[in-house]
């Protein structure tokens, strides 16, 4: 065992383990552990064989159990005077059992424990695990030096008791831990995923990160995919969520592409890799979810200064409150007070609230395929007033469709042909839109030579033998090729309405005006109006013409907006309404938007597939992902007051309890029972996060309804085991 | 002062143990089967077997002792601040023992439904228990005793509140030591012999140990109406 590097995750809660883990080896390979706890846990979930170490710590649990029990049952028994009716000579003996009983517990319960805390302690840190190794073995050698002496003050009970309180509350609380998180486990194994590979005409079985690319791979139903590829054999149903945020089944057959990471649900697939099994999308994926999970949030690293200043608070105040009580009490009195307030604080707790909350936000959104930055960009989007939005390709699908075609005395099947044929040389976002519209229309655009394109002007070129151009107006003027008046002012009218223009021109004079506009997406307007809903403000910043802007905003129900932003101008309108407003979240593509994405408090990207590192954007969204940005606002807004919850119980439970145990009115026994409560809470409280509902799949998601009820949680807890 | 007189009531306990270990037999007892036989011969099954239920008893104990030191507490404080008046606090935790031994037989008989409680800790305790099952030793079966004895039963749970009601935990420990020792027999037997009895004998197991447990409860509550003059005092 020893220290790991820091930004390691806890093999078994996937917390990150913050400098302080502990590593081991199991099953031959090494694990990072947070705490001993999860170590436990980790072992009792994978340990299958016989003599695993798992089942030998469970022993542990149930032996030690066995004897701290019987040392409970006597002392008990020696209290309520049972022993005092038999003769004298009894007692000691009983004593002496006491002590045979309770070593067993030091040794196998406690062990763990003061090793951890010797472990930590060589490099001057204090644990938790310090707070309980001090405790117990303090009264355990109060108890053994008065038996010694033939005084009867002997807490063997107290020392058993607790350690068995503390084991036991570990390993439920990893256990817990493991559960919140368990839905990010496919998002983080994926090199490390086993896959069948081909080779040689034999079955091997290899890990990921060790498949080359064109490596042929078996996947049997039920199995998940390990690489990118194509299908070469076999055809089957999968599911592509964990990926793509696509829960429908898609249909697989040979030549069909797979991403790794999906689930084959029927008949095997025999897939030909294309990337190595380190490049696929899911692993790229992973290692942006591992980043974001050790990434603390704010709030994160004040707890854990809190909590690293607690345990050496608790030492000073409990060696203080044995020197106070021992003025007026008895020396064992007062060392039983202070031994209460050595194991009645709980720093476990104020460590667990925001890493677990954090986790659980963060990998439920990636388990919808949104991909966050780490812990901060959830605290700073719960904290958002304003949502602005950039138009083309966020709010429209970036994607230009005809929406009318005047002409001047031509056939506009006819000019439309022709203006496919040149444009199919173009890479311009309009010329997509003009080959679709002519393709939709069942037209074969015409072959064009010797086309030349202008930047910012348009094309020209030869088709069907004459010579034809397509671009602006002023390309037109430039040409000297004039425009009829008739189309001319009919072109005027669709310009004013926001629409995107495209001149014909040949034989030297414009034939035909082609009229697009950007759709607005089918979720949008649900978006904006929950988003409405949730009393953020909506405003829409685009470097578009004022016409398009009003059009598109008319359609949405944005009642503010920008147009003509040139990028410095972006900038200067979002210091300017988070000067007037608050927080803002900015909504892009993340193409062309970098500079204001990363400006914003929280910069989202809508569709730029996974390459969020290098991205600006702090949170990235899948492509069709824009309906569940409300969704999001709500994870994000629920992390925050399930994390402010956990602490302020932790915080209030601690206060109390130390003041409670410094006064003695707190058995030590019951200050363990209450301080392995108090992380349990902790534990339970974040789990609470789990039942939030899934995002709508269309539709207005609901921002109220989704939050979930403090008080109904606990029974809901109780029936989804 | 035990919720019944003495030794009778003990046997009383003892045989509600007995007749109810039938219902063990078919919850515990699939484990005591899957413990199984140690391949070192049949002195070593039986150590096995010894030893699984030990722990299992051991547990009762512990389990009768703190609510019978719980109830002596809660005694305490229901009588202090009554000005000695250890009648109230008494009848108050006899009878809250005795209906809640009632609702325990009601359960057995399947006339009330079962509350599902078996939640988080019971999940992390089923999984526990799995993995002991097939583990080697000695001292694999005698921690899954230990942690077998918490899982969730009318059964214990009737007898923990007798155990209460007794308010000293030297009777509390006793009445689960003669409950614990009733299902010794059964569950001993279990190892050797396998599952013998039919599903129907079991059933009426079931029923005797739900009467007994019945008649018990309305003893203990009974005693918490009766006037003082029907129970000796003495604390």
């Amino acid at each position: 065992m020893a220290v790991a590097s820091e930004n390691a995750l806890c093999s078994h809660c996937l917390l990150p383990t913050d400098g302080t883990a502990t590593r081991r080896m199991v099953h031959g390979e090494s694990h990072h552990f947070c705490c001993y706890g999860c170590c436990l846990a980790f072992q009792v979930r994978h340990g299958i064989g016989e003599e695993s170490e798992a089942t030998w710590l469970l022993i542990r649990i149930g032996v030690g159990g066995f004897f701290a029990m019987n040392v409970m049952l006597l002392s008990l028994l020696l209290y309520s005077g049972t022993f005092e009716v038999a003769d004298q000579e009894v007692q000691p003996w009983i004593h002496l059992l006491l002590w045979l009983l309770a070593t067993p517990v030091l040794v196998v319960l406690g062990g763990p424990f003061i090793y951890d805390a010797w472990l930590h302690g060589r490099r001057g840190r204090l644990t938790s695990s310090t707070l309980i190794a001090l405790g117990t073995s303090a009264a355990y050698g109060y108890s053994v030096v008065s038996l010694l002496r033939g005084d009867d003050q002997l807490y063997f009970d107290t020392a058993t008791m607790l350690l068995l309180l503390f084991t036991v509350g570990r390993y439920l609380e990893a256990v817990g831990r493991a559960r919140a998180v368990r839905s990010l486990a496919p998002l983080l194994e994926a090199e490390g995923q086993w896959a069948t590979v081909l080779e040689g005409g034999r079955e091997l079985r290899r890990r990921a990160r060790e498949i080359a690319a064109g490596t042929l791979v078996r996947v049997r139903p039920g199995e998940r995919v390990a690489v990118d590829g194509l299908v070469r054999q076999g055809e089957a149903h999968v599911d592509e969520a964990v990926i793509t945020g696509e829960s429908r089944y898609l249909d697989k057959a040979p030549g069909a592409r797979v991403v790794a990471g999906s689930i084959v649900l029927d008949g095997p697939l025999l897939v030909r890799a294309d990337t190595a099994g380190t490049d696929t999308r899911w692993a790229r994926v992973c290692r942006l979810v591992r980043a974001a999970l050790a990434q603390r949030s704010p709030m994160h690293r004040l707890a854990d200064r809190a909590a690293s200043m607690l345990v050496p608070f608790v030492l000073v105040l409990a060696a203080a409150t044995v020197l106070f009580w021992s003025d007026a009490l008895p020396l064992e009195q007062a060392l039983l007070i202070g031994l209460a307030v050595l194991v009645v604080a709980c720093p476990c707790g104020l460590g667990l609230a925001a890493p677990m909350a954090d986790s659980l936000g963060i990998g439920r959104l990636a388990r919808h395929g949104c991909l966050v930055r780490g812990g901060a960009v959830v605290e700073a989007l719960s904290r958002v007033r304003v949502v602005a939005f950039d138009k083309t390709g966020t709010l429209t699908q970036g994607r230009p469709r005809l929406a009318a075609l005047e002409t001047d005395d031509v056939d506009p099947s006819e000019a439309l042909a022709l203006a496919a044929g040149l444009e199919l040389q173009s890479e311009h976002s309009l010329a997509r839109g003009v080959i679709e519209a002519a393709q939709a229309r069942g037209l074969r655009p015409q072959a064009a030579q010797a086309v030349t394109v202008v930047p910012g002007r348009g094309l020209r070129g030869t088709v069907a033998g004459r010579e034809v151009a397509a671009g602006s107006a002023r390309w037109m003027a430039e040409l000297g090729w004039p425009v009829p008046a008739d189309l001319a002012a009919r072109a005027g009218q669709l310009d004013g309405a926001g629409h995107s223009l495209v001149h014909l021109a040949w034989g030297g004079r414009v034939r035909a005006v082609l009229a697009f506009d950007d759709t607005v997406r089918a979720d949008a307007r649900d978006v904006i109006d929950a988003l409405r809903r949730a009393r953020l403000s909506v405003v829409l910043l685009t470097g578009d013409r004022p016409a398009v802007a009003e059009r598109v905003a008319a359609e949405l129900g944005i009642d503010q907006w920008h147009a003509e932003l040139a990028p410095e101008a972006k900038l200067a309108a979002l210091e300017d309404l988070r000067r007037n407003r608050g927080p803002v979240a900015m909504v892009g593509d993340g193409v062309n938007d970098g500079p204001v994405l990363a400006a914003a408090d929280v910069g989202l990207a809508v569709g730029s597939a996974t390459d969020l590192a290098r991205e600006t954007a702090d949170l990235v969204l899948p492509a069709e992902g824009l309906h569940i940005l409300p969704w999001i606002l709500v994870v994000a807004r629920a992390v925050r007051r399930t994390m402010l919850a956990s602490l302020l119980w932790v915080l209030a439970y601690n206060a109390a309890a130390l003041s409670l145990a410094a006064l003695g009115l707190l058995q030590p026994v019951l200050a363990a029972a209450l301080m392995a409560g108090s992380s349990l809470f902790v534990v339970l409280n974040s789990l609470r996060l789990e039942r939030l509902a899934d995002p709508a799949p269309v539709g207005a998601p609901e921002l109220r309804a989704a939050q979930p009820k403090m008080s109904s949680a606990k029974a809901r807890y109780q029936t989804s085991a | 002062m035990t919720g019944l007189n003495g030794l009778s009531s003990y046997l009383l306990i003892f045989v509600a143990g007995f007749a109810g270990s039938f219902h063990c037999v078919g919850m515990c007892g699939g484990f005591a089967c899957a413990l199984g036989h140690d391949p070192r011969g049949r002195p070593a099954t039986v150590l096995r077997h010894l030893l699984y239920n030990s722990g299992r008893v051991t547990t009762y104990l512990f389990m009768g002792g703190l609510a019978g030191a719980a109830g002596q507490m809660a005694m305490d404080s229901m009588t202090s601040p009554l000005g000695g008046s250890l009648l109230t606090g008494q009848r108050l935790l006899t009878l809250a023992a005795g209906v809640l031994m009632v609702v325990m037989a009601l359960q057995l008989f399947g006339l009330l439904q079962r509350a599902h409680a078996i939640g988080f800790a019971g999940s992390t305790l089923v999984l526990s228990l799995r993995s002991l099952l097939r583990a080697p030793g000695p001292t694999a079966p005698l921690a899954f005793g230990v942690i077998n004895g918490f899982l969730p039963c009318p059964l214990v749970y009737a007898f923990v509140a007798q155990a209460a009601s007794t308010a000293d935990p030297l009777p509390a420990v006793l009445t689960m030591a003669a409950f614990g020792l009733g299902t010794f027999p059964a569950m001993l037997m279990m190892g050797g012999v396998g599952r013998m009895l039919q599903p129907i004998w079991r059933q009426r197991g079931v029923w005797i140990a739900g009467g007994f447990i019945l008649l018990i409860g309305l003893i203990t509550i009974a005693r918490g109406v009766l006037p003082l003059a029907s129970h000796g005092m003495g604390h």
